[in-house]
């Protein structure tokens, strides 16, 4: 063929247009014997991801493709999807996972797939959360949030307190006997807080409750007692004086290295971000225990395969290798993802003395708050509804705003952004 | 790449007899060729986002599943949105923060730069460095100075019995060290352009003036300002649209979080609430109405801006003196009248 000019034109006009397009890539992402799989920074371990990328176990021919995605996360796997091309074959959720019901379509359902049969190795309430109201399980369970009471032994050994993890069990079992150990707290040791900001009690205290923000049925229960007394603890934490009004991160990771933050209701992760990262030179003066309140739970994370996806059994073959209860005793170790399948918790890996913690043996703690905790049904419209709240707890902390008012303003909020996006 | 037998003996052909008279289209069609890319990109990169955004503006809309219209739902949502109109608030109050002592300042360091006799190159490039540095680190610089428990300024300020000030909690200071970032980066960039617009000015008008025994200040304001006044609208028109577009700052300082505007929404510009609307919260419509909101205001802005600063010259002076005539004789008849009343 010899080229001509308008040839030449013609197949560059056509190869523009079809890079820009895009055409001729509608699918899912990577080679034909690849998996393509989406997770931000730190959500798995680099070791067992190392090993699918070599061969997924079961499925010689494929290997794993993996992308850790820096920022934004989100907001890039809904542009994935949008685009409905170049769409990864696997994506992580996070525990705004409810958030993608709506888009159910979008997924495979993994009971089609097999997950039955693994059903029973989980915590029941972490599966439920991957399932959808219409009972497609969209998501199958990674890491979990369990939550307790972190606190340096050192401030307490100073205010005369009983350091022996169990005592101090005993002696905050509720919220009130909290504060009041506080106020013992900040009298010995002047500037003592057990909470950073009043977000974080609000938080924790509401990932210990029952139920949030929606029924199944679709109702908003936001405006009830339970919610309303969750507000008024954080409120009473900061009129007491016991927050430290630290809002952004730098004060955050502040307050733990001055050791003004004595106690703090933490999820288990918070261990590596906070202490360990922001004050190495507390090491042996934390304790951890059962927090006040009773179990709870926040964070963790899931694992979805796309409708998009080249091979789905091998899909499900590689994520029920990922999340079986031995693997996600290795991803404890690093990076300290909490496991979900209670069979980890015996682990020797899991179960070994932390000396960051006095040789406390931390897992426990974790595991029993993980099994005890009642399970909530997480709602579509959640962080909708979480954000207006959290906004005012803010104004109330850091401005002095009326709390009746804050409150009465966020729910106002609420009713109207939830009116919008037509939830109520 | 093979040339075709037809093109190629084209400049000989002129002098043959017989051809046709030359289509118009196909002679420019090189030419349309070689300026096509630009637009073939610009429509795809640059006009159909554009189009696009307002065809989204008219639906409801969470980026993956269906989208539906809801016509003028979003716009009118958006104007009963307190929280819409707190970012209007915030984004003006940060802009003014921000533009009135930038531009100020730029003058006189333009000023200083130009009467500059020694090391003029090195203090060009020391002004305009700030502004070739990523925004995201020296926000990230600025938010260890501001930190409210920890941050240098707070300690400079205790250190000389001030007290601390809450930068990051308080809405002033929220407004204040945004502003400051903002500041501190755009100055020398609007400096470089007043010294072009400086040297510019011809010599013999100083002289001249110097020769009338005009002291520096007189010189200052009655020539230099008056003659860059085309420059100064420049600025004042790229400087609010840049000031209305205030955004990585506000996000950087308090995070990637759904609270992207700090503690009561103080630091929540409008292109943040289009962000949060659009990425965070996942309403691509109401989103996209945002951002014809704030299109809408730009070009407000920027006529308003025309009005003050720019805007004809000659047909400005007459009217302005015709009105303080007016206002002299309204001046004497009012005192006149309060005399008869006496």
């Amino acid at each position: 063929m010899t080229l001509s000019r308008r040839k030449f034109l013609a197949a560059g006009t056509a190869a523009a247009a079809a890079g820009l397009t895009g055409c001729g890539s509608v699918g899912s992402l990577g080679g034909k014997n690849e998996l393509s799989m989406w997770t931000w920074v730190g959500s798995v371990n680099d070791g067992l991801i190392g090993q699918a990328e070599k061969a997924i176990p079961g499925y010689d021919g494929m290997k794993l493709a993996m992308t850790r995605i820096g920022s934004n996360y989100k907001t890039k796997v809904l542009t994935a999807l949008a685009g409905k091309s170049l769409v990864p074959d696997i994506v992580a959720i996070n525990d705004d996972v409810a958030t993608y019901f709506p888009n159910a379509d979008q997924f495979h359902d993994l009971y089609e797939l097999g997950a039955k049969d693994l059903e029973q190795d989980f915590l029941p309430w972490k599966w439920k959360w991957g399932v959808t109201p219409q009972g497609k399980m969209m998501a199958y369970p990674m890491d979990t949030g369990p939550t307790a009471l972190f606190y340096r032994t050192d401030i307490f050994t100073k205010a005369g307190i009983d350091i022996d993890p169990a005592a101090v069990a005993g002696l905050a079992p509720d919220w009130d006997t909290f504060i009041a150990l506080g106020k013992k707290l900040k009298q010995a040791v002047p500037g003592s807080s057990i909470t950073d900001n009043i977000t974080s009690i609000y938080g924790y205290r509401m990932a210990q409750l029952p139920k949030k923000y929606m029924t199944k049925e679709g109702q908003y229960i936001g405006d009830q007692d339970h919610v309303r007394q969750s507000f008024d603890l954080a409120v009473r934490v900061v009129k007491e004086g016991l927050s430290a009004n630290a809002q952004n991160s730098t004060d955050k990771n502040a307050v733990v290295t001055n050791g003004k933050l004595v106690a703090y209701n933490g999820a288990v992760w918070w261990a590596q971000l906070g202490p360990k990262n922001a004050a190495p030179k507390t090491k042996g003066l934390w304790r951890v225990t059962a927090a006040p309140g009773g179990a709870g739970n926040k964070g963790g994370s899931f694992l979805a395969i796309t409708k998009y996806c080249k091979n789905p059994q091998a899909a499900f073959a590689l994520i029920s290798w990922l999340e079986s209860a031995k693997n996600q005793a290795q991803a404890f170790l690093d990076p300290v993802l909490f496991p979900s399948t209670p069979a980890s918790y015996t682990d020797s890996r899991l179960s070994a003395p932390d000396p960051f913690f006095g040789g406390q043996k931390i897992v426990d703690v974790f595991a029993d708050s993980a099994k005890k905790y009642p399970g909530a049904y997480f709602s579509p419209y959640d962080s909708i509804i979480d954000t207006p709240i959290g906004a005012e707890l803010v104004n109330i902390e850091a401005s002095g705003k009326n709390p009746d008012q804050a409150w009465a303003d966020a729910q106002h909020q609420v009713q109207r952004e939830l009116s919008r996006v037509g939830a109520i | 790449m093979a040339v075709t037998s037809k093109a190629a003996p084209a400049a000989v052909a002129t002098t043959a007899a017989d051809d046709k008279p030359p289509n118009k289209y196909r002679q420019a069609l090189p030419q349309y060729t070689a300026v096509a890319p630009f637009f073939i990109l610009f429509a795809i990169f640059g006009a159909f986002p554009v189009l696009f955004s307002i065809w989204i503006s008219f639906h409801s809309w969470d980026g993956i599943g269906q989208m539906k219209w809801v016509g003028l739902e979003q716009y009118h949502y958006l104007l009963t949105d307190a929280t819409f109109w707190k970012t209007i608030g915030n984004t003006l109050i940060i802009w003014v923060l921000s533009t009135v002592p930038m531009l100020l300042l730029a003058l006189v360091i333009a000023n200083a730069l130009h009467n500059a006799t020694r090391l003029r190159t090195f203090y060009r490039i020391a002004y305009f460095v700030p502004n070739v540095t990523s925004v995201v680190a020296i926000t990230l610089v600025f938010g260890s100075i501001f930190s409210n428990n920890f941050g240098l300024l707070n300690a400079f300020l205790q250190s000389i019995g001030l007290g601390k000030v809450e930068w990051l909690t308080s809405p002033w200071g929220i407004k204040i060290a945004i502003a400051t970032i903002v500041t501190w980066r755009w100055v020398g960039y609007n400096a470089i352009i007043y010294l072009a617009g400086l040297q510019a000015i011809s010599a013999d008008v100083y002289e001249a003036a110097k020769v009338d025994g005009a002291s520096p200040r007189q010189t200052f304001w009655r020539i230099t300002v008056p003659m860059l006044r085309p420059v100064i609208l420049f600025t004042a028109v790229t400087s609010t649209i840049g000031g209305l577009q205030i955004f990585t700052e506000s996000r950087v300082l308090f995070g990637d979080t759904s609270s992207i505007g700090g503690p009561g929404d103080a630091g929540l510009t409008i292109v943040s609430y289009l962000y949060q609307s659009a990425f965070i919260k996942n309403q691509f419509g109401y989103g996209a109405a945002i951002g014809w909101a704030l299109f809408v205001l730009i070009v407000l802005f920027s006529i308003i801006n025309w009005r003050l600063i720019g805007g004809n010259d000659e047909e400005r002076l007459t009217r302005r003196a015709a009105r303080r005539v007016e206002r002299r004789i309204a001046a004497q008849n009012a005192k006149k009248e309060a005399a008869d009343v006496r």
